[in-house]
């Protein structure tokens, strides 16, 4: 680790000294920082600083860790074959103001969405969408984060009232 | 001038000018919310519209439309500030209400703003909250860069994050510009951009470095303007749970770029009684103290005054 310079280290916002997983996880926090279509560096830099900088990361990374950085996996368009594809439900939609999780999955899956699709439309993490459409109260954030979520899903497929959906799910699960 | 009163200002009210960019991101809203939280606390605070095109904060605090307001002082109807300030529904909050719609108000001239920001500086207050109009004119930048603390307002939406960016580099290079002494940090900079060395520079912070390799003082100059631009940020209307890291992540883009520290000073959330009570015209503090957005203000508050230190650079 000693070819590191000062600049390295603050590039990746690390104290020096710090370990292998503390620089994997910043080099994966600053890939994402200047991914296309980030909205934290909107329009912060033209594509060729972008590329520049995303280069930058990985050079420091090098200096720091010696290691070569890990390919960069947000960059490259979603695995198709790792994702599942979805079977249409059967039966009557449940009744979302009973079932709110399992109407939004119902949704979903009528439309032939995989969670992968509707995470890829909503922006909100597959895993969590998952969680969301089981209720999972222990895995879910805060109120207000699980309302613009619900928003969010039901607006992405096309649910009547919304803002109903919403106030059902929040009543379900009662988060504070 | 300017960077006197800065310094001066120890003695006198903290400063805190909220500006953001872009309009509709909830400037007003914020700043009202945020002084009443402060005020709450027992604190004495002024809050000063100074949106000098579009002010509003007199209705958003539910206050009739005052006899006396910011114009009067800039025109010299009146003689001090202290005399537009109108009492509120606190007693230790005040409002300096801002100027009708005035062409000749709203781009006071360079001796009218700087006797503005003296008596701002001599309120016999805590805290002052400036209210700043949207955009990048002079006007709001100087303002933004007088206080003691700038703090920019975004929401999660790529216009917002994008006028925020503007922002900072019209503020961060005005702040360069006044960068002592003049001619030598002019002469160094060029002196970098005419050289092979030009192609290492793609960002200001590149830009400092490399001057300093040219003229260490001229580039000591430099990083001690850009040292003390130390804006913070407030993330407002955060619907989802990745968007209350926009915050950080923006001032992380920020060290890389411009070199600076942005502080992150709070998320707060897009709650639907915000908006019910701007309609009722009553800070959402006040009327909703319970509801998720008083809460996280009322934490952003605490950052003001309990815990000052936090807040310098």
């Amino acid at each position: 680790m000693s070819r590191a310079r000062h600049e390295d280290w603050q590039l990746l916002e690390l104290e020096p000294g710090a370990d292998l997983a503390a620089a994997n996880r910043a080099l994966r926090y600053r890939r994402s920082l200047y991914q296309p279509g980030a909205l934290a560096t909107y329009n912060l830099l033209e594509d060729d600083e972008r590329v520049r900088m995303l280069e930058r990361i990985d050079e420091a990374y090098r200096r720091i860790t010696g290691c070569e950085p890990p390919p960069d996996r947000s960059s490259q368009p979603a695995e198709a074959a790792a994702e599942t594809p979805a079977k249409a439900p059967s039966g009557p939609p449940p009744d979302p103001s009973l079932e709110p999780g399992a109407y939004l999955r119902h949704q979903r899956l009528a439309r032939g969405l995989s969670l992968e699709q509707l995470s890829a439309v909503t922006k909100i993490r597959s895993r969590l969408l998952a969680q969301l459409e089981v209720e999972n109260v222990a895995e879910l954030p805060a109120a207000v984060f699980v309302r613009g979520h619900v928003l969010q899903i039901a607006r992405a497929l096309g649910v009547d009232d919304a803002n109903r959906l919403a106030a059902h799910y929040l009543a379900k699960v009662k988060l504070d | 001038m300017i960077v006197e009163l800065e310094a001066s200002a120890e003695a006198g009210p903290r400063i805190w000018a909220i500006g953001g960019g872009k309009g509709g991101v909830g400037k007003s809203v914020v700043t009202a919310n945020l002084a009443v939280a402060v005020a709450r606390t027992g604190a004495r605070v002024a809050l000063v519209d100074a949106d000098l095109g579009g002010a509003n904060l007199h209705t958003l605090m539910g206050l009739p439309s005052p006899k006396r307001n910011l114009s009067d002082f800039i025109s010299r109807r009146v003689p001090s500030l202290a005399e537009v300030m109108s009492p509120t529904f606190i007693d230790t909050l005040w409002l300096v209400s801002g100027a009708k719609a005035m062409l000749e108000t709203a781009n006071p001239n360079y001796s009218q703003k700087g006797k503005l920001l003296r008596h701002i500086g001599a309120l016999d207050v805590d805290h002052v909250f400036l209210d700043l109009g949207a955009g990048t004119a002079f006007n709001v930048l100087d303002f933004f860069l007088a206080a003691r603390r700038g703090i920019l307002v975004v929401v999660p939406e790529a216009t917002s994050v994008e006028n925020a960016y503007f922002f900072i580099k019209a503020a961060y290079f005005r702040k360069l510009k006044r960068a002592q002494p003049r001619q030598q940090v002019k002469a160094a900079i060029e002196a970098v951009m005419k050289s092979d060395d030009r192609r290492f520079v793609r960002t200001p912070r590149d830009l400092m470095a490399r001057v300093m390799t040219v003229d260490a003082e001229a580039g000591a100059a430099l990083m001690e303007a850009a040292s003390t631009f130390s804006p913070s940020i407030i993330v407002n209307r955060v619907d989802r749970s990745e968007q209350s890291r926009l915050g950080a992540e923006i001032g992380s883009a920020c060290h890389d770029y411009f070199g600076i520290h942005l502080q992150s000073l709070g998320v707060l959330p897009n709650d639907a009684l915000v908006r019910r009570s701007v309609e009722e015209r009553r800070p959402a503090v006040e009327l909703y103290p319970q509801s998720p957005f008083a809460g996280a203000v009322r934490a952003a508050a605490d950052a003001f005054v309990t815990r000052p230190e936090r807040v310098l650079p």
